[in-house]
This record gives C-alpha cells, structure tokens and sequence, in this order.
C-alpha cells in the first residue's frame, strides 16, 4: 500500500498555507496531483489517501476529488488500483458521503480511530458481502457460497461485481493444484 | 431612516440609486447584509461612473462597529465619505474582536475562500460555541456552508463579491443571533441557469437553484453547495434569504419574520445571500 498525504499535497499544491480541502477549484488542482502520480504506480497497486491532517473538506471538493477520482477509477482511467481513504474524522466523512452517494458511488475507508467503514451507496447484499471480506481477510467464491449458503455462480458475480467498484483486489492463487480467483480487501 | 439590514435594505437602495448623496447621520444600527450591501451598491454605482457622497453616521457606537468589521479598508473605493462629526473620521478606536466572526472580505478568487475559512475557525469556537452554543459537528457545518455560499461567487457568479459575519444580541427574540451577508454583483442566478435551462423570472430561478438544487453544470455534483447551505440553515432553524435581480426568496423559522417571495422589487445585479442562524 502506498500512501498519500493529502495535506503535504495541499502544501506543495496550493502553497497558501491552509490546511483545509474547500472549493471546488482547489480540488481539482488536488485532484490532477493525485492522478498524474497515481498513473505512476504499479497495477494492482492500493492508494491510501491519508487527509488526517487535513481540517475541513467542503462538499465541492469532496466531490472534485474523492467522487470524481472514484468515478475515474471505476471506468479504468488509471489501469488496475485500488482507492483506500484513510485518516478521517467524522465531519470528513460525512461530507465524502454525500459527494459519493450523489453519485452512487462508494469507497472503503478508515476512520482516525483505526475502524474500517465503507463511504457512499452500495447495495445491501454487497455490503454482506464485503462485511465477510473484511473479517476474513481474503475469500473465493467457493468459500463464500459456503458461508452465505448461497449459489457458487451468485457468490461469484458479488464478488466481482465489489471488484468491478475496486472495492476488493481480484488476485490468482493455486489451490489444491487448482488456479482459483482469491478476492481480498483493500 | 436609522436601521440598515436586511429589513430595510430595500427603501434604502432605492434611495441611494436615486440620490447623490447618502446620508447616514441619524444611522443607529447596521449589520452585515446592510454593510456588504452598501459597499455592493457603491461598488454597482461606481462601475456606471456614479460615484455617491456619503455622510457618515453621528454615532460613535455605530462607527466603532464599521470599523470592526473593516468597512472602512473599502468604502472610499466607492464613496466620497464625509464626515460631519469633527474628527471622526479618526476616532474609531478598533475594540476586541467578541462579537466579529469575520470582517468583510473579499471573495475574488478560491485563495480567498480558503483565508476565510481559516479565519472563521479561529474565531468560530469563541463566538459559535459560547454564544450559539454550537457542539463541534454543527461548527463544521457552518464553516462548510459558509465555504459554499461564498464560493458559488467564484463558480457561478463571473464577478467578484464581499462577504461578513457578526454576532449580534437579538433583544426582539432575547436570543443571540449570527448573521452572515455574502453579495456580488454577477450574473445572478438567473443568468447563471439560463445558460442551460429555461428560466421565466429570478424567483424561478432562485427556487431552482435553492429548492431543486440546479445548477449551470449538468454535472451530477454540482448544485449541491446551496443545497447542503439550505439543510445547514433548516436544521439550526435559521432564516435564509436569497436576493437576486428583481426578487427575493426566504425560507423563514417561527421566530424570524418576512416575507417568502417577493417580487418586482429594485434591480440589483448578481445575487444577495442573508443567513441567520440563532442561538440553540
């Protein structure tokens, strides 16, 4: 995992000595920094965006760089990463939410206090499904039909359909002599 | 006249559209929508090559809070000022800072928003925690709300505006009031919508941005900043009015007063934005 601090971005970025991510035209300067670097990075890549040392985020903003770097990301802009948002207090997450759930988007994030949580609009049995994820770590198909006690095929297409979003890595792993897709979190 | 606000904004701007010289002598009390609004007026003037003499206020009260709130770094841009008390254009000895949020401020461009954020989080759990009563959620939603209103100036307007913010003791309701006034004199949101939707009039075109959350971007992010400024001010039963053009649009709590629509009124460019938040 790779992080970037958003505030040390802000700094270079903006050099108006603010810490704080408000208007929309300074999100989109954060926004372009991030994407030209994030290009660099490898496949398969998780990007932390750390904002713990980032003051207020307004909803402009948040939607200039989370929503729209999400959005980006989910039609393949920048080849096969992964979002983390990480550092967060809980005024910043609420305004992320609603930037991202305007655009039924969604990402997974870490609250300042170490708790996973996931931001924005997913469904509820992809939401089950993640919740699995999240407590063991990494799962097949196979696993979770057993688990949810649900068809392999259905198990299947929720699992990709969280990769589709980039909400859990897609990696392949031989089990028992057999190639089999691993999904695991971000 | 010796109150200028939001109450009385109207009869005055007619008045100071029509005269050349402004008097403020008998002025006991102004706050910030008529502070911003004055300058606005002068600043609108001054680009038609109309520039208006204006006669100070008698009351030492009333100059010491011009000149707490910074009305004076920008008044002679626009007006002639003349002063019928002796000396009193010097005398306005600048007090502590307890009932000023923000001083009127520039909004020209985003470095700006950022400086006034800056600003009214310094001050904000001075004057928003003791006197509004305001926890540290609703602080943040007030610094977020502000960051909107003031930036849509630099989105939308295609000019450049003014903003303050002060505290007052509101005796009518026995409560302590905020009260945030942010102007321009832009293209309205008439104008603004106009370039992608049919508009019938301003107040059309203040429902659609207030109540609908319309916006010139079909982006389906956008339009959510005066949303989000309407669900801060519901929920914090504050009143907001919204001025733009010919008409004025209010969303108005029990204790407040007004009227919700009102049209035909005096042309004005741009757009008039009044936020009054009390004491929880």
């Amino acid at each position: 995992m790779i992080t970037y601090n958003i505030y040390k971005l802000l700094k270079e970025e903006l050099k108006n000595g603010s810490s704080d991510l408000v208007t929309r035209w300074s999100g989109r300067v954060i926004r372009e920094r991030i994407e030209r670097d994030i290009t660099e990075e490898d496949n398969g890549e998780v990007i932390a965006l750390d904002f713990s040392k980032i003051g207020v985020i307004d909803y402009s903003c948040a939607d200039e760089i989370v929503a729209k770097l999400i959005s980006r990301l989910l039609s393949n802009e920048y080849g096969d990463k992964y979002i983390l948002l990480t550092g967060l207090n809980d005024n910043q997450k609420e305004n992320i939410e609603v930037a991202l759930e305007r655009k039924d988007l969604a990402v997974a994030a870490e609250m300042r206090d170490g708790m996973r949580i996931l931001l924005g609009a997913l469904n509820n049995y992809l939401i089950n499904t993640l919740d699995v994820i999240q407590k063991k770590g990494k799962i097949t198909a196979k696993e979770l039909s057993e688990i949810k006690k649900i068809e392999a095929n259905t198990s299947g297409t929720r699992l990709l359909n969280l990769h589709k979003k980039r909400l859990v890595k897609k990696t392949d792993e031989m089990r028992n002599g057999a190639r089999v897709w691993v999904y695991e979190k971000v | 006249m010796t109150h200028l606000s939001d109450d009385t904004f109207e009869t005055f701007l007619a008045v100071l559209l029509s005269q050349d010289t402004i008097n403020l002598q008998k002025m006991t009390f102004m706050d910030p929508y008529g502070m911003v609004g004055l300058l606005e007026a002068g600043r609108y003037l001054v680009s038609n090559n109309k520039r208006r003499t204006m006669i100070l206020p008698e009351s030492g009260d009333v100059l010491k809070y011009l000149e707490r709130m910074d009305f004076f770094r920008f008044a002679d841009r626009y007006f002639n000022i003349v002063s019928e008390t002796p000396a009193a254009s010097d005398k306005y000895m600048r007090s502590s800072f307890t009932d000023v949020l923000l001083e009127i401020t520039p909004i020209e461009k985003s470095d700006d928003i950022h400086f006034i954020v800056g600003r009214a989080k310094k001050r904000a759990h001075k004057i928003l925690e003791k006197h509004l009563h305001y926890d540290e959620r609703a602080i943040n939603g007030f610094i977020v709300a502000l960051s909107e209103v003031c930036q849509n100036i630099i989105e939308h307007s295609g000019n450049t505006g003014y903003v303050g913010i002060q505290k007052y003791h509101f005796q009518k309701i026995n409560r302590n009031v905020v009260k945030i006034a942010v102007m321009d004199l832009g293209i309205g949101f008439k104008g603004s919508l106009s370039e992608r939707v049919s508009i019938k009039n301003d107040i059309d075109a203040i429902e659609k941005a207030l109540l609908q959350g319309m916006s010139r971007y079909e982006d389906i992010g956008r339009g959510h900043g005066l949303a989000a400024v309407r669900r801060f001010v519901n929920q914090w039963n504050g009143k907001l009015s919204i001025r733009s053009g010919t008409a004025k649009l209010s969303i108005i709590p029990e204790w407040a007063w007004g009227k919700e629509i009102e049209s035909n009124l005096t042309y004005f460019p741009g757009a008039q934005i009044n936020i009054m938040l009390p004491e929880v």
